[in-house]
C-alpha cells in the first residue's frame, strides 16, 4: 500500500471521529472533520518534506 | 460566589444507565451509540474504530501487552497497551486467540508494520473518544 494512501485512510478515519465528536450542529461538525483532515495531511506532507532534507 | 464554585454546583452525577453505555461503548466499539438510537454516529465512528483495527492488523501490526519476560522494561509497554486496550473486544479477541502479540520478526521486517501498530494504537485511542461521546450523551451532558 502507498505510504501516502495510508496517510489518507489515517487522516480520514481520525477526522470522521474528531468531527463527530466535536461542535454542536452537523453542519458544524462536517467542516470541523474536513478542517481537521486538511490539517493532518498538510501537516503530514510539510513533516515529509522536511524530513527528506535531513539525513 | 466564584464562577468555579457556581461551575462545581452544575456538575450531577451520572444515572447507572450511562456508565452501562460507556462500557458497551468500550466493549464492542460503535455499539454504545447504537443504543441511544444515534445510527448515524454509531455507524461512523464505530465504523472508524473497527477499520482502524482491522487494517492494523493486515498491515501486520503489533498489539502490545504487559510481558514479565522484560524486566523493568515491560513498564514501557504499559502506554501503547493503554492505548491498544481501548480497543475493547477485538483487543481481546486478539488476546485469546494469540494474534499480533508475538515477536515476530519477520512481521517486524514488513513495510507496513509501523503504519499497522499506528493504525492499532489510533483504534483504540478513538474509542475512548467515543465511549466518552456515547457516555456524556447518555448523562445528558451532550444533546
Amino acid at each position: 500500500m502507498r505510504h501516502f494512501l495510508v496517510m489518507t485512510v489515517f487522516a480520514a478515519l481520525a477526522s470522521v471521529v474528531f468531527g463527530a465528536v466535536a461542535k454542536d450542529t452537523p453542519r458544524e461538525r462536517c467542516f470541523y472533520g474536513l478542517k481537521v483532515f486538511a490539517e493532518f495531511m498538510l501537516i503530514g506532507l510539510v513533516l515529509g518534506w522536511i524530513l527528506y532534507f535531513i539525513p | 460566589m466564584v464562577k468555579s464554585e457556581k461551575a462545581i454546583e452544575r456538575v450531577e452525577p451520572a444515572p447507572p444507565m450511562a456508565w452501562a453505555v460507556a462500557v458497551a461503548a468500550w466493549f464492542v466499539p460503535g455499539l454504545g451509540h447504537a443504543l441511544l438510537n444515534r445510527w448515524v454516529r454509531a455507524a461512523l465512528m464505530g465504523g472508524a474504530v473497527w477499520l482502524s483495527f482491522i487494517l492494523g492488523m493486515l498491515m501486520g501490526g503489533h498489539l502490545f501487552s504487559l510481558s514479565s519476560s522484560q524486566g523493568s522494561s515491560a513498564l514501557l509497554q504499559v502506554p501503547p497497551m493503554i492505548a491498544n486496550l481501548g480497543a475493547g473486544s477485538p483487543y481481546i479477541i486478539c488476546w485469546l486467540l494469540d494474534k499480533g502479540f508475538a515477536d515476530d520478526l519477520v512481521q517486524a521486517a514488513r513495510a507496513t508494520y509501523e503504519y499497522g501498530n499506528t493504525f492499532l494504537l489510533i483504534a483504540g485511542l478513538l474509542n475512548y473518544l467515543t465511549m466518552l461521546d456515547a457516555f456524556d450523551i447518555a448523562a445528558g451532558r451532550k444533546p
